[in-house]
């Protein structure tokens, strides 16, 4: 299995925030090779392997931020509202994928530094993306409410890292289709279920329903997080390359954090700590609410410039989250 | 031709590999020298002899980036080579001597509100090729090495086309055309150097081909973005070639500029001017040159300049090559 040619369709295709079908479809695909009644729900994917015992949940998100279009101007510009957290200051000239009816190339505006009046970054809903279109031709391949992603090349970076937009959370799929084959000979002892969900930008609200559906005894949320950067703080991050970041956290089952910490000890498997004071900002904190309540645990991977069209992670550990996944529920009595 | 020389990286003092290919291209039609500055200077043959001589030129170089330091975590620091918004540069690919790097900086997330309201300044921005740590860095980048936007060339909208570097490649597409074909009068075609960081191989150049006539074909800022309202606009992309009468470089030869529009009205070519005085191009150096020279410039209209994603109409480019071989004619009896 080849882990960054599974990134690279994931992260090459769009599925913005409701409107994830393109990726769920691409991630059902993989996932059928281990689960065949695999199937989508909502937009969000959904699996089962093993029966009986305690219910397991492993979930990545499936949606990237984007935009959706509130309007289009009389000269053919688009005006957009966002779909997630964007960093506004590095729209101008920022090439972006339009899905219509077939999918466009456009661009956003740049205001020419002697018509720049303002020193600020304008809002997200300020801002036009050029389509080169009339209003009249865009109409033809454009509705309001069509999404927009980032530009969404792909690259190879030194050793094992690699660049693009949507690696937030495409890696998380990634590493849990890279657990799940490390599982496929294995019987497992209890309930694996599988949940690609969508709308996690805007409130992880794929996780809300399909947990509710799925009615997990324990939970794991696999997202990205912060790797330390130029700028950024030394002590707030993790390290790229260095392993699994384990969550751990009051709103996080502490017995569960452990459980992983002596695992990946056990097991050498390179990992680190994150330590979070309350909420995670993940999934996880709609799956320990569910129903009843679940146990739930974060297993994030170290990612650089989050939000921007050019994240970069390093495969080496996805691979990490993923034998620490596999090794736990091979664990599991 | 023009995405591949769009696609070419040739910064300001870094022009080689775009000279190279437009040598290559020109070889067979007409006599060619390069100057000590790297200024590519080539001599082509007309139908006639022009009563003044004549010059066109545009410039090799684009806007680029240069490697000033490398930290210890492998980032490496740069400075802006010509004009460049940091904005522009946020969070997008470049390439370092043909490595693909991104544009980092802290996430969003992670910053306080007032600095997510504020533009980045460059000196907050650095380049991440993936390195670990400054010695694997150093094993792939030197001091001085040369970033670049890394941009594709894309053909999207009603006939437009968007890459980095279409200022002023288009410009030297269209002396290649002209090199290839058949042209009214002999002239001497310039393809410059160092134009982003101060008209420099202009200059040289200028005063070596020692013309009395001079035609700039260059791209203009089009600000026909709805940002913008009536004559801030500068110049509006479909609607032809952009002849300026003065920017802050230059006030143009009126006579040449009036000639311009009336060699444009008779042959149908779609013409316009600049509505705001800004910018300035290689017609800066060259109109000063020696003893003065006459000069114009006939001009792309185009979009998002300076960054890694200039739009450009299709139709306008053809209307710029149209006109500039339409005023060749014309000024060779001058």
């Amino acid at each position: 299995m080849d882990i960054t040619e599974i990134l690279e369709k994931l992260c090459k295709s769009g599925g913005v925030s409701g409107d994830e079908t393109e990726t769920s479809e691409i991630a059902l695909s993989y996932l059928k090779e281990y689960d065949k009644n695999a199937f989508i729900k909502n937009g969000s994917v959904f699996g089962k392997i093993g029966n009986g015992g305690k219910k397991i949940l492993l979930d990545a998100h499936i949606d990237r931020i984007g935009f959706i279009v509130t309007s289009i101007t009389d000269d053919g510009f688009i005006k957009v509202a966002n779909c997630g957290g964007i960093d506004k200051r590095l729209l101008p000239a920022l090439p972006v994928k339009i899905y219509g009816n077939k999918t466009i190339d456009g661009v956003f505006v740049s205001v020419p530094p002697h018509l720049a009046s303002e020193e600020k970054p304008l809002a997200v809903n300020e801002m036009y993306i050029d389509t080169g279109y009339s209003k009249e031709e865009l109409e033809k391949i454009l509705s309001l409410g069509d999404t927009i992603s980032f530009d969404t090349t792909f690259k190879k970076l030194l050793g094992n890292r690699v660049s693009g937009s949507a690696l937030d959370d495409r890696s998380g799929v990634a590493a849990i289709l890279y657990a799940l084959e490390l599982l496929k000979n294995e019987n497992l002892n209890c309930e694996l279920q599988i949940l690609f969900s969508t709308e996690e930008e805007v409130g992880e609200r794929g996780a809300t329903t399909g947990a509710f559906y799925l009615n997990p005894d324990i939970a794991i949320a696999v997202d990205v997080s912060f790797a330390y950067a130029s700028g950024e703080k030394e002590d707030k991050c993790g390290k790229m390359g260095k392993g699994v970041m384990i969550g751990i956290s009051p709103s996080l089952d502490r017995e569960l954090s452990h459980t992983l910490i002596s695992i990946a000890k056990e097991k050498n498997i390179p990992y680190q700590t994150e330590v979070m004071s309350g909420r995670t900002g993940t999934n996880a904190d709609r799956f320990s609410v569910n129903r009843e309540g679940a146990c739930a645990s974060t297993l994030s991977i170290p990612l650089k410039y989050m939000h921007t069209p050019t994240e970069i992670i390093d495969t080496d550990d996805i691979v990490s989250v993923s034998k620490l996944i596999a090794e736990y529920v091979k664990g599991v009595k | 031709m023009l995405k591949e020389l769009c696609l070419l990286n040739g910064g300001s003092g870094d022009e080689k590999a775009v000279r190279e290919f437009i040598i290559n291209e020109i070889k067979d039609y007409c006599d060619y020298r390069v100057d000590n500055l790297g200024n590519l200077i080539c001599e082509k043959k007309g139908k006639e002899t022009p009563k003044s001589k004549i010059m066109i030129a545009a410039h090799m170089d684009e806007v680029a980036l240069i490697i000033t330091s490398v930290k210890s975590d492998g980032s490496l620091v740069f400075s802006a080579v010509g004009g460049i918004e940091p904005a522009t540069i946020m969070g997008k690919r470049v390439t370092v001597n043909g490595m693909p790097g991104v544009i980092g900086s802290p996430a969003v997330h992670n910053l306080s509100a007032s600095e997510k309201d504020e533009n980045p300044k460059m000196s907050s921005l650095y380049i991440d090729i993936g390195a670990e740590n400054k010695e694997e860095a150093e094993k792939y980048v030197s001091l001085g090495d040369m970033a670049y936007f890394d941009s594709e060339f894309i053909e999207f909208g009603d006939g437009k086309i968007r890459c980095k570097a279409i200022d002023d490649r288009a410009g030297c597409g269209m002396m290649i055309d002209m090199i290839k074909g058949e042209i009214p009068f002999d002239t001497t075609f310039v393809f410059t150097v160092q134009e982003e960081i101060g008209t420099r191989g202009a200059k040289t150049s200028t005063f070596s081909v020692n013309p009395d006539i001079a035609i700039v074909l260059e791209t203009t800022t089009a600000a026909d973005i709805p940002l913008s309202e009536g004559d801030k606009k500068v110049c509006i992309q479909k609607k032809g070639a952009v002849v300026s009468f003065m920017d802050r470089g230059t006030i143009y030869d009126r006579e040449l500029y009036k000639l311009a529009f009336s060699v444009a009205n008779e042959k149908g070519i779609p013409v316009q001017t600049k509505s705001v005085v800004a910018g300035g191009n290689d017609s800066g150096a060259i109109h000063i040159t020696g003893d003065g020279v006459r000069t114009m410039a006939i001009s792309i209209p185009c979009r998002y300049l300076h960054s890694p994603s200039c739009v450009a109409d299709k139709s306008d480019i053809k209307a710029c090559y149209d006109l500039c071989l339409a005023v060749l004619s014309e000024v060779g009896k001058l």
